[in-house]
Protein backbone atom coordinates (compact mmCIF):
# COMPACT_ATOMS: atom_id res chain seq x y z
CA UNK A 1 0.00 0.00 0.00
CA UNK A 2 1.16 3.15 -0.62
CA UNK A 3 2.10 5.61 2.30
CA UNK A 4 -0.26 8.16 3.43
CA UNK A 5 1.71 11.35 1.95
CA UNK A 6 2.92 9.58 -1.14
CA UNK A 7 1.18 10.91 -4.52
CA UNK A 8 -1.58 8.25 -5.93
CA UNK A 9 -0.79 8.95 -9.76
CA UNK A 10 -3.54 7.86 -12.76
CA UNK A 11 -1.79 8.30 -15.59
CA UNK A 12 2.11 8.38 -15.90
CA UNK A 13 3.97 9.31 -19.08
CA UNK A 14 7.77 8.36 -19.16
CA UNK A 15 9.78 10.79 -21.34
CA UNK A 16 12.24 7.91 -22.72
CA UNK A 17 15.73 9.61 -23.91
CA UNK A 18 17.70 6.41 -25.12
CA UNK A 19 20.49 6.66 -22.89
CA UNK A 20 21.44 4.72 -19.78
CA UNK A 21 19.08 6.59 -17.16
CA UNK A 22 15.92 5.34 -19.37
CA UNK A 23 16.44 2.18 -17.21
CA UNK A 24 16.28 4.38 -13.92
CA UNK A 25 12.90 6.11 -14.75
CA UNK A 26 11.01 2.88 -15.72
CA UNK A 27 11.60 1.43 -12.73
CA UNK A 28 10.98 4.46 -10.55
CA UNK A 29 7.72 4.90 -12.38
CA UNK A 30 6.76 1.17 -11.99
CA UNK A 31 7.71 1.31 -8.39
CA UNK A 32 6.25 4.23 -7.90
CA UNK A 33 2.89 3.18 -9.16
CA UNK A 34 2.76 -0.42 -8.01
CA UNK A 35 0.33 -0.41 -5.59
CA UNK A 36 -2.35 2.09 -7.72
CA UNK A 37 -2.17 0.26 -10.76
CA UNK A 38 -1.65 4.07 -12.37
CA UNK A 39 -1.31 3.57 -16.55
CA UNK A 40 2.32 3.57 -17.55
CA UNK A 41 3.52 5.38 -21.45
CA UNK A 42 6.71 5.42 -22.37
CA UNK A 43 6.93 7.66 -25.00
CA UNK A 44 9.82 8.39 -26.95
CA UNK A 45 10.55 10.80 -29.42
CA UNK A 46 11.99 10.84 -32.83
CA UNK A 47 13.02 14.27 -34.36
CA UNK A 48 12.95 15.29 -37.38
CA UNK A 49 14.53 17.92 -39.07
CA UNK A 50 12.36 20.58 -40.99
CA UNK A 51 13.32 18.57 -44.43
CA UNK A 52 11.77 16.00 -43.76
CA UNK A 53 7.47 15.74 -43.12
CA UNK A 54 6.11 14.70 -39.63
CA UNK A 55 4.95 11.78 -41.75
CA UNK A 56 7.74 10.44 -43.08
CA UNK A 57 8.68 6.97 -42.47
CA UNK A 58 11.79 7.31 -40.33
CA UNK A 59 10.99 6.20 -36.08
CA UNK A 60 9.33 3.17 -37.46
CA UNK A 61 12.24 1.64 -39.65
CA UNK A 62 14.48 2.89 -36.61
CA UNK A 63 16.43 0.18 -34.99
CA UNK A 64 17.45 2.44 -32.37
CA UNK A 65 13.84 4.04 -31.81
CA UNK A 66 12.90 0.32 -31.75
CA UNK A 67 15.61 -0.94 -29.26
CA UNK A 68 14.99 2.23 -26.66
CA UNK A 69 11.11 1.03 -26.55
CA UNK A 70 11.56 -2.66 -26.17
CA UNK A 71 14.43 -2.00 -23.55
CA UNK A 72 11.48 -0.39 -21.40
CA UNK A 73 9.24 -3.20 -22.07
CA UNK A 74 11.59 -5.86 -20.89
CA UNK A 75 11.99 -3.40 -17.60
CA UNK A 76 8.41 -3.38 -17.22
CA UNK A 77 7.80 -7.43 -18.03
CA UNK A 78 10.85 -8.44 -15.22
CA UNK A 79 8.83 -6.19 -12.67
CA UNK A 80 5.73 -7.70 -13.90
CA UNK A 81 4.28 -4.30 -14.57
CA UNK A 82 2.51 -3.00 -17.13
CA UNK A 83 3.62 -0.58 -20.23
CA UNK A 84 2.65 1.07 -23.10
CA UNK A 85 5.23 1.94 -25.20
CA UNK A 86 4.63 5.09 -28.08
CA UNK A 87 7.06 6.23 -30.73
CA UNK A 88 6.47 10.04 -31.60
CA UNK A 89 7.69 12.28 -34.39
CA UNK A 90 8.00 15.06 -33.62
CA UNK A 91 10.12 19.06 -34.64
CA UNK A 92 10.66 19.34 -30.91
CA UNK A 93 11.33 16.65 -28.03
CA UNK A 94 9.94 18.89 -24.98
CA UNK A 95 7.22 20.07 -27.06
CA UNK A 96 5.81 16.45 -28.23
CA UNK A 97 6.49 15.35 -25.05
CA UNK A 98 4.69 17.51 -23.30
CA UNK A 99 2.10 17.18 -26.17
CA UNK A 100 1.63 13.45 -25.53
CA UNK A 101 1.21 14.26 -21.50
CA UNK A 102 -1.48 16.61 -21.99
CA UNK A 103 -3.37 14.45 -24.67
CA UNK A 104 -3.76 11.91 -22.71
CA UNK A 105 -4.31 13.66 -19.56
CA UNK A 106 -1.42 12.18 -17.93
CA UNK A 107 -1.25 13.88 -13.89
CA UNK A 108 2.33 12.79 -13.89
CA UNK A 109 5.82 13.51 -16.66
CA UNK A 110 8.47 11.44 -16.21
CA UNK A 111 11.79 12.56 -17.74
CA UNK A 112 15.57 11.68 -17.12
CA UNK A 113 18.70 13.94 -17.11
CA UNK A 114 21.55 12.21 -18.10
CA UNK A 115 24.99 13.57 -16.37
CA UNK A 116 26.92 15.15 -19.05
CA UNK A 117 29.01 17.69 -18.35
CA UNK A 118 30.26 20.02 -20.79
CA UNK A 119 33.47 22.32 -20.80
CA UNK A 120 34.46 21.00 -17.65
CA UNK A 121 31.60 21.01 -15.61
CA UNK A 122 29.24 23.17 -17.25
CA UNK A 123 25.76 20.80 -16.43
CA UNK A 124 23.64 20.41 -19.89
CA UNK A 125 20.19 20.33 -19.07
CA UNK A 126 19.20 20.27 -22.99
CA UNK A 127 15.75 21.96 -23.83
CA UNK A 128 13.31 19.72 -23.35
CA UNK A 129 13.71 19.34 -19.39
CA UNK A 130 13.09 23.32 -19.11
CA UNK A 131 9.86 23.43 -21.61
CA UNK A 132 8.35 20.37 -19.66
CA UNK A 133 9.34 22.20 -16.78
CA UNK A 134 7.91 25.19 -17.74
CA UNK A 135 4.70 23.99 -19.97
CA UNK A 136 3.33 20.54 -18.80
CA UNK A 137 0.02 20.88 -17.06
CA UNK A 138 0.92 17.69 -14.68
CA UNK A 139 3.26 16.90 -12.22
CA UNK A 140 6.57 17.00 -13.62
CA UNK A 141 9.88 14.78 -11.60
CA UNK A 142 13.10 14.88 -13.54
CA UNK A 143 15.46 12.10 -12.47
CA UNK A 144 19.59 13.51 -13.05
CA UNK A 145 21.59 10.48 -13.25
CA UNK A 146 24.17 10.39 -10.30
CA UNK A 147 27.36 12.17 -11.38
CA UNK A 148 30.09 10.28 -12.09
CA UNK A 149 33.04 9.25 -10.40
CA UNK A 150 35.41 11.68 -11.98
CA UNK A 151 33.60 14.84 -11.26
CA UNK A 152 33.18 13.77 -7.53
CA UNK B 1 0.37 22.42 -47.52
CA UNK B 2 3.50 23.34 -46.18
CA UNK B 3 4.64 27.30 -45.91
CA UNK B 4 7.58 28.88 -45.06
CA UNK B 5 7.26 32.06 -43.89
CA UNK B 6 10.74 34.39 -43.44
CA UNK B 7 10.49 37.32 -41.42
CA UNK B 8 8.72 36.99 -38.20
CA UNK B 9 7.26 40.26 -37.49
CA UNK B 10 3.64 41.33 -37.27
CA UNK B 11 2.47 40.44 -40.90
CA UNK B 12 4.71 36.83 -40.61
CA UNK B 13 3.62 36.40 -36.70
CA UNK B 14 -0.28 36.98 -37.81
CA UNK B 15 0.08 35.11 -41.40
CA UNK B 16 1.66 32.07 -39.54
CA UNK B 17 -0.86 31.62 -36.84
CA UNK B 18 -4.14 32.05 -39.62
CA UNK B 19 -2.30 29.47 -41.78
CA UNK B 20 -1.58 27.20 -38.77
CA UNK B 21 -5.52 27.68 -37.64
CA UNK B 22 -6.26 26.90 -41.20
CA UNK B 23 -4.74 23.38 -40.76
CA UNK B 24 -1.23 24.20 -42.85
CA UNK B 25 2.51 22.87 -41.76
CA UNK B 26 4.59 25.71 -41.31
CA UNK B 27 8.03 26.99 -40.05
CA UNK B 28 8.66 30.74 -39.33
CA UNK B 29 12.05 32.22 -39.82
CA UNK B 30 13.55 34.80 -37.73
CA UNK B 31 17.41 35.77 -38.37
CA UNK B 32 16.45 38.27 -34.88
CA UNK B 33 16.89 35.40 -32.40
CA UNK B 34 15.18 37.56 -29.33
CA UNK B 35 11.69 37.76 -31.78
CA UNK B 36 12.62 34.18 -32.74
CA UNK B 37 12.56 33.13 -28.99
CA UNK B 38 9.59 35.61 -28.35
CA UNK B 39 6.95 34.03 -31.34
CA UNK B 40 8.47 30.78 -30.03
CA UNK B 41 7.02 30.99 -27.00
CA UNK B 42 3.54 32.43 -28.49
CA UNK B 43 3.01 30.22 -31.36
CA UNK B 44 4.96 26.94 -30.51
CA UNK B 45 8.18 25.19 -31.92
CA UNK B 46 8.14 26.33 -35.31
CA UNK B 47 10.48 29.13 -35.43
CA UNK B 48 13.66 28.70 -36.87
CA UNK B 49 16.13 31.39 -35.60
CA UNK B 50 18.21 31.82 -38.73
CA UNK B 51 18.19 34.26 -42.00
CA UNK B 52 16.23 33.42 -44.99
CA UNK B 53 18.65 34.73 -46.97
CA UNK B 54 21.08 32.27 -46.42
CA UNK B 55 20.18 29.45 -48.69
CA UNK B 56 21.77 26.66 -46.05
CA UNK B 57 19.49 27.67 -43.56
CA UNK B 58 16.12 28.07 -46.01
CA UNK B 59 17.17 24.39 -46.98
CA UNK B 60 17.44 23.29 -43.18
CA UNK B 61 13.99 24.84 -42.60
CA UNK B 62 12.62 22.20 -45.70
CA UNK B 63 12.39 24.67 -48.89
CA UNK B 64 13.14 21.64 -50.72
CA UNK B 65 9.75 20.40 -49.93
CA UNK B 66 8.32 23.28 -49.22
CA UNK B 67 4.65 24.16 -51.40
CA UNK B 68 4.97 28.09 -50.73
CA UNK B 69 7.62 30.26 -49.43
CA UNK B 70 6.32 33.60 -48.37
CA UNK B 71 9.17 36.32 -47.86
CA UNK B 72 7.39 38.85 -45.61
CA UNK B 73 10.47 41.00 -43.96
CA UNK B 74 10.32 44.55 -43.74
CA UNK B 75 13.29 44.70 -46.53
CA UNK B 76 12.46 44.07 -50.04
CA UNK B 77 15.84 43.40 -51.26
CA UNK B 78 16.13 40.60 -48.90
CA UNK B 79 12.51 39.18 -49.60
CA UNK B 80 13.36 39.00 -53.57
CA UNK B 81 16.51 37.06 -52.63
CA UNK B 82 14.42 34.97 -50.37
CA UNK B 83 12.28 34.26 -53.39
CA UNK B 84 14.72 33.73 -55.72
CA UNK B 85 16.57 31.17 -54.27
CA UNK B 86 13.95 29.45 -52.97
CA UNK B 87 12.35 29.40 -57.04
CA UNK B 88 15.55 28.79 -58.76
CA UNK B 89 17.67 26.76 -56.33
CA UNK B 90 14.84 25.20 -54.57
CA UNK B 91 12.23 24.67 -56.99
CA UNK B 92 9.83 25.74 -54.25
CA UNK B 93 6.44 26.31 -56.80
CA UNK B 94 5.05 28.92 -55.46
CA UNK B 95 6.88 32.68 -53.77
CA UNK B 96 4.63 35.39 -52.66
CA UNK B 97 7.08 38.46 -51.65
CA UNK B 98 6.01 41.82 -49.89
CA UNK B 99 7.13 44.77 -51.87
CA UNK B 100 7.52 47.94 -49.25
CA UNK B 101 8.46 49.81 -51.87
CA UNK B 102 5.53 50.19 -55.29
CA UNK B 103 9.07 50.94 -57.54
CA UNK B 104 10.55 47.79 -56.93
CA UNK B 105 7.30 45.66 -58.00
CA UNK B 106 8.48 45.31 -61.55
CA UNK B 107 11.39 44.58 -60.54
CA UNK B 108 10.03 41.82 -58.61
CA UNK B 109 7.71 40.43 -61.63
CA UNK B 110 10.57 40.70 -63.73
CA UNK B 111 12.91 38.53 -61.55
CA UNK B 112 10.19 35.55 -61.15
CA UNK B 113 8.63 36.24 -58.05
CA UNK B 114 5.23 34.77 -58.68
CA UNK B 115 3.36 37.22 -56.65
CA UNK B 116 3.76 39.74 -54.88
CA UNK B 117 1.99 41.79 -52.20
CA UNK B 118 2.57 45.59 -51.72
CA UNK B 119 0.80 46.97 -48.62
CA UNK B 120 1.78 50.73 -49.80
CA UNK B 121 0.27 50.42 -52.97
CA UNK B 122 -3.14 48.74 -51.41
CA UNK B 123 -3.59 51.77 -49.01
CA UNK B 124 -2.52 53.86 -52.04
CA UNK B 125 -5.45 52.54 -53.99
CA UNK B 126 -7.76 52.98 -51.06
CA UNK B 127 -6.63 56.77 -50.04
CA UNK B 128 -7.08 57.09 -53.95
CA UNK B 129 -10.81 55.89 -54.63
CA UNK B 130 -12.27 57.66 -51.05
CA UNK B 131 -10.65 61.05 -52.16
CA UNK B 132 -12.19 62.49 -55.56
CA UNK B 133 -9.40 63.46 -57.56
CA UNK B 134 -8.61 64.94 -61.38
CA UNK B 135 -5.96 61.32 -61.60
CA UNK B 136 -5.95 57.91 -62.51
CA UNK B 137 -6.87 55.46 -60.07
CA UNK B 138 -4.76 52.14 -60.22
CA UNK B 139 -7.39 49.61 -60.11
CA UNK B 140 -4.74 46.48 -60.43
CA UNK B 141 -1.84 45.80 -62.28
CA UNK B 142 -1.87 43.04 -64.75
CA UNK B 143 0.51 41.08 -66.88
CA UNK B 144 3.46 40.55 -64.76
CA UNK B 145 3.65 44.36 -64.23
CA UNK B 146 3.21 45.90 -67.71
CA UNK B 147 -0.38 46.67 -67.44
CA UNK B 148 -2.23 48.37 -65.86
CA UNK B 149 -6.23 48.25 -65.09
CA UNK B 150 -7.27 52.03 -64.47
CA UNK B 151 -10.36 53.84 -63.68
CA UNK B 152 -10.79 57.81 -64.84
CA UNK B 153 -13.56 59.77 -63.68
CA UNK B 154 -14.71 62.71 -66.24
CA UNK B 155 -15.03 65.86 -64.66
CA UNK B 156 -16.56 69.25 -65.55
CA UNK B 157 -13.30 70.41 -68.53
CA UNK B 158 -12.49 67.08 -68.53
CA UNK B 159 -11.07 66.90 -72.66
CA UNK B 160 -12.84 63.40 -73.18
CA UNK B 161 -16.38 64.88 -72.30
CA UNK B 162 -18.63 65.01 -75.34
CA UNK B 163 -16.13 63.03 -77.51
CA UNK B 164 -16.96 59.44 -78.56
CA UNK B 165 -14.82 56.51 -77.51
CA UNK B 166 -13.87 56.01 -81.26
CA UNK B 167 -12.96 59.49 -81.83
CA UNK B 168 -10.03 59.41 -78.88
CA UNK B 169 -6.32 58.52 -79.92
CA UNK B 170 -5.66 56.55 -77.28
CA UNK B 171 -2.18 55.43 -76.88
CA UNK B 172 -0.89 52.22 -78.63
CA UNK B 173 -1.58 49.22 -76.27
CA UNK B 174 -4.35 50.86 -74.44
CA UNK B 175 -8.40 50.63 -74.15
CA UNK B 176 -11.23 51.86 -72.55
CA UNK B 177 -14.04 48.80 -72.76
CA UNK B 178 -16.57 50.33 -69.65
CA UNK B 179 -18.14 53.02 -68.76
CA UNK B 180 -19.94 53.23 -65.40
CA UNK B 181 -22.77 55.52 -65.67
CA UNK B 182 -25.85 55.88 -63.18
CA UNK B 183 -24.54 52.97 -61.27
CA UNK B 184 -24.51 50.69 -64.05
CA UNK B 185 -21.72 49.41 -66.01
CA UNK B 186 -22.15 49.90 -70.19
CA UNK B 187 -19.90 48.26 -72.33
CA UNK B 188 -17.72 50.79 -75.34
CA UNK B 189 -18.60 50.81 -78.32
CA UNK B 190 -16.87 53.42 -80.61
CA UNK B 191 -20.45 55.53 -80.72
CA UNK B 192 -20.66 56.06 -76.89
CA UNK B 193 -20.64 59.80 -76.01
CA UNK B 194 -18.70 60.71 -73.15
CA UNK B 195 -20.72 62.28 -70.74
CA UNK B 196 -18.99 64.19 -67.63
CA UNK B 197 -19.52 61.82 -64.10
CA UNK B 198 -19.00 58.64 -65.96
CA UNK B 199 -16.22 56.15 -65.01
CA UNK B 200 -14.30 55.12 -67.34
CA UNK B 201 -12.47 51.88 -66.81
CA UNK B 202 -9.48 51.00 -69.54
CA UNK B 203 -6.64 49.11 -69.42
CA UNK B 204 -3.09 49.82 -70.35
CA UNK B 205 0.80 49.27 -70.50
CA UNK B 206 2.31 51.20 -67.85
CA UNK B 207 4.30 53.82 -69.46
CA UNK B 208 1.13 54.94 -70.98
CA UNK B 209 -0.15 56.52 -67.77
CA UNK B 210 0.51 60.06 -68.53
CA UNK B 211 -0.50 60.37 -72.29
CA UNK B 212 -3.83 58.70 -71.43
CA UNK B 213 -4.46 61.05 -68.02
CA UNK B 214 -3.41 63.93 -70.82
CA UNK B 215 -6.42 62.50 -73.47
CA UNK B 216 -8.74 61.90 -70.71
CA UNK B 217 -8.78 63.72 -67.98
CA UNK B 218 -6.51 66.96 -69.35
CA UNK B 219 -2.60 67.87 -67.99
CA UNK B 220 -1.80 65.50 -65.26
CA UNK B 221 -0.72 68.63 -62.67
CA UNK B 222 1.96 66.40 -61.15
CA UNK B 223 3.75 65.90 -63.97
CA UNK B 224 3.28 69.03 -66.43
Amino acid sequence: MPEANTPVFRRAVIALSGSAIDAGIVRLALEVTRHTHAELIAVHVVELDWTQPLDADVAERSEEAQRVLDAAEGIAELMHGKLESVLVQARDVGAAIVDEAAAREADLLILGLPYRTRFGGDFAIGRAVPYALKNAPCAVWVVREPMGEESR
Amino acid sequence: MFVIVVGAGKVGYFLARELIQSGHEVAIMERDRARAAQVTEEIGSIVIPHDGCEGKYLGEAGANRADIVAAVTGDDEDNLVICQMAKHHFDVPRTIARVNNPKNESLFKHLGVDEIVSPTRMILGSIEADIPVHELLHLAVLGGGELELVEAQLREGSPAVGCTAGSLSLPDGCSIFAVIRDERALSVRSDTELREGDKLIGIGRTECEAELHRLLLGEDEATA
